[in-house]
């Protein structure tokens, strides 16, 4: 329980909030050291807000997505061409076990916390993810777009959740590679099922496919960038057709 | 007399081009077989023919022209035949014929085909007169309709001939399996083994839900699984991490839904214990005022590692293990 960290607190000597809760201040970010809310908890008082200077924009991070899929066997043209596409790097395969959470409150819709973790790579941090509801409106926006919070935490996070009220509701395995181009993250990985409840080794193929995300974490209002991924997804055509998919209307 | 004369004159002209023109190209053609023999390819024998062909389809029409008066009410009658060079027949005929003697007035000015050809000729009127001009048509349909049955065969081979090739690449991805596979990252469609996934139903835990779920081949996949190679690389959580901008504000989302959660039995535990701390404040003064469990000297964290709200979390789980 010792380890729950947001990326960037540092160097501010004062309490800062519990991750549950929400202040209506708006943030204030302290040049290149933090990034988080604080409120000194001794005083009652917030830091004057004439000292910091509260720069717009980078409060609230969305995620641009656009997936696809690609069958087993035209797997190996996908990663070639990815390989050509993207940065230039050692293919980078990753082997990651997500467990999703939720929270079923008085309303009608659950809160849902992803929790991931690497089964290859040991000693990573384990991930937690939310993601919002995708923003609709805008047909001409090529991506899915979604708030998106992302934080590191210590390998005791279930035990933290399953504490907060948090209960698991499914669980996966994802096995694939993943590729970088600039800020655009592209995932081609295949999705197992766990068979027995909390043991990764049971695991089958949950389909003959591949799941193929394109997505950029940018903050709000950069729709440019949907034009970067889409002009990216037309070159990965015939192959993969890269699209927005809406989960609701998959339900 | 003299319009016809005229047009038989004319129209004998453009048979005479005509005629050159054909002679040309047959000549062409037998060169090319006899010196080309070797490199002859299929298609430029039929180039050749088609042209024939050509040329003889405008030389019929140049004789049902309506201007062509009818060759069939002239006849040409010898007046002169003599076994001696005629220099200007040489010069006409191409150096052909050099004699219009005996010899070559029967074939030159023959009206008839030869007796043989003329026999089998006549044998093939009586047998099509024969038939009866029902059974005559009848034939005639079907040939015709064979033939654009065939045609159509041989023009849709060589469509699906071309296309085939590029059949077996567009078949790279299944948006079926596409949608099972977005569904199943978004909200566990076919996930989750001991509670059903809402589509699926209550009471059907375990089963598949979208229809292209592999069953019963765990045992490979397990394989392929435990076999992976581990790798020294850097892991996906690191690269959302360099991209993520901001650490603990939740969205207001959050807010009150872990409002709601203190209605969740387990708060109720903890307040009976007394002295154990609340989790979570119950309204918004609460949240303002200074947590009871939070060391009341406001030792500042000299570590960020050990929040404060961890030792409370500490302390919670110790007063919820019984035992």
């Amino acid at each position: 329980m010792r380890k729950i960290l947001s990326p960037r607190v540092r160097g501010y000597r004062q309490d800062f909030l519990k991750i549950a809760q929400v202040y209506p201040v708006p943030y204030l970010t302290g040049g290149s050291e933090s990034s988080c809310v604080v409120f000194n908890l001794d005083t009652m008082e917030a830091p004057p807000v004439t000292m910091m200077p509260v720069t717009g924009g980078t409060i609230n991070m969305m995620e641009y997505l656009l997936q696809g899929s690609v069958l087993d066997h035209s797997l190996e043209s996908l990663i070639h061409r990815l390989r050509g596409l993207c940065d230039n790097m050692e293919p980078e395969t990753f082997l990651d076990h997500e467990m999703v959470f939720l929270l079923k409150g008085q309303q009608a819709s659950p809160f849902v916390l992803r929790a991931r973790r690497s089964m290859d790579r040991a000693g990573a941090p384990w991930h937690l993810r939310y993601l919002g509801q995708p923003e609709m409106g805008d047909k001409n926006r090529h991506a899915l777009v979604r708030n998106c919070v992302d934080i590191a935490t210590s390998e005791n996070l279930t035990d933290f959740l399953m504490e907060m009220g948090f209960r698991m509701d499914h669980e996966f395995v994802a096995k694939g590679h993943l590729f970088r181009k600039g800020i655009m993250k592209i995932m081609v990985y295949k999705i197992f099922r766990i068979l027995v409840p909390g043991n990764t080794d049971s695991t089958e193929a949950l389909s003959l496919s591949y799941l193929v995300e394109l997505s950029v974490v940018a903050p709000a209002g950069q729709d440019v960038v949907s034009d970067d991924m889409k002009n990216f997804a037309e070159q990965l055509k015939p192959l993969v057709h890269l699209e927005k998919i809406d989960p609701k209307r998959l339900m | 007399m003299q319009r016809e004369e005229k047009q038989l004159e004319a129209s004998l002209d453009a048979l005479l081009s005509q005629v050159a023109d054909l002679k040309n190209s047959l000549g062409s053609f037998i060169c090319k077989l006899e010196n080309e023999y070797g490199r002859l390819t299929w298609p430029s024998v039929l180039d050749s023919f088609a042209l024939l062909s050509g040329q003889l389809n405008t030389l019929n029409k140049v004789l049902k022209h309506e201007k062509t008066p009818l060759f069939r009410n002239q006849v040409i009658i010898p007046l002169v035949l003599s076994p001696d060079r005629d220099e200007d027949l040489m010069r006409q005929t191409e150096g052909r014929v050099p004699v219009f003697s005996h010899e070559v007035v029967p074939d030159h000015l023959r009206t008839k085909p030869d007796p043989e050809v003329e026999e089998q000729e006549k044998q093939l009127t009586t047998d099509a007169a024969r038939i009866g001009a029902d059974a005559a048509q009848k034939q005639i349909q079907s040939l015709n309709k064979m033939c654009s049955n065939l045609l159509e065969k041989i023009s849709k081979e060589e469509r699906e001939s071309e296309s085939g090739g590029l059949r077996p690449n567009k078949q790279t991805f299944n948006p079926t399996d596409t949608n099972a596979l977005v569904a199943a990252v978004a909200f566990g469609k076919g996930l989750s083994n001991w509670r059903p996934s809402g589509s699926s139903g209550p009471g059907q835990p375990g089963q598949p839900g979208a229809g292209t779920i592999l069953a019963g081949t765990s045992g490979l996949q397990q394989v392929q699984m435990a076999g992976a190679p581990s790798q020294q690389q850097p892991m996906l959580s690191g690269v959302q991490m360099a991209q993520a901008g901001q650490p603990g504000k939740m969205p207001s989302g959050i807010k009150t839904n872990i409002k709601s959660a203190s209605m969740h039995p387990y708060q109720r535990v903890l307040s009976q214990d007394g002295g154990c701390y609340e989790l979570v404040p119950r309204d918004d003064e609460a949240r303002r005022s200074p947590d009871p469990g939070l060391p009341s000297d406001g030792v500042p964290l000299a570590n960020d590692l050990h929040p404060p709200d961890l030792r409370v979390l500490r302390s919670v789980t110790w007063a919820s293990h019984h035992g």
